[in-house]
């Protein structure tokens, strides 16, 4: 499949997973084609769309976990920071997702 | 001048704009893709991200300081910038 019409395929998807979680995608529109461009290559490399900022660990059990959206494997961390690790969503009240750091568990009172 | 390097991904937003906050300061620094090195490199690099209790990238090292995530103001702290 061509890549813009998976990347639309994924965001068709993802929209109604993500929604009733309390996120939404980022606003930065350009941040959000290249995060979604990121995860069309990952799924052709590995048949799954893992998360671009996130490794995998060659491990099924914890790879999984890495899925987009990953939200409900790391819900309390990203409530936290009002958005996931690589920023693809956000909490539905960000208007301005530049000024939410990319903050780990630890510095945000977690683990 | 602390060493500063860093463990990134390739396909990570926030991994290259780590690399570009510090080579927009002229500071050099080391890099590894984690996903294109190879399988012994990636365990090594995943046994020192769980000793250090870090999950996600960017993994940027200044001196001794172990900062996770693109944290600018974090970084220019550590440099003392």
């Amino acid at each position: 499949m061509e890549t813009e019409s998976r990347k639309k395929a994924l965001h068709y998807f993802f929209d109604k997973v993500v929604g009733p979680l309390g996120f939404k995608f980022t606003p930065d529109v350009e941040l959000m084609d290249f995060l979604l461009e990121q995860e069309v290559v990952l799924e052709g490399k590995h048949g799954i769309p893992f998360c671009p900022c996130q490794p995998l660990r060659h491990d099924r059990a914890r790879d999984m976990q890495i899925v987009c959206p990953c939200i409900p494997f790391h819900r309390e961390h990203f409530d936290a920071i009002k958005r996931c690790w690589c920023g693809l969503f956000v909490h539905k009240d960000v208007m301005d997702p530049d000024s939410l750091p990319q903050l780990p568990p630890k510095d945000v009172g977690l683990e | 001048m602390k060493e500063v390097s860093m463990y990134t991904l390739s396909t990570c937003p926030w991994c290259r704009k780590a690399k570009k906050f510090f080579a927009d300061r002229n500071i050099p620094f080391n890099y590894i893709d984690y996903d294109l090195a190879d399988e012994a490199t990636q365990g090594k690099i995943m046994q020192e991200l769980d000793a250090a209790g870090v999950t996600g990238f960017p993994y940027v090292k200044i001196g001794d300081e172990v900062i996770s995530g693109y944290q600018p103001e974090r970084y220019s702290s550590a440099l003392r910038l």
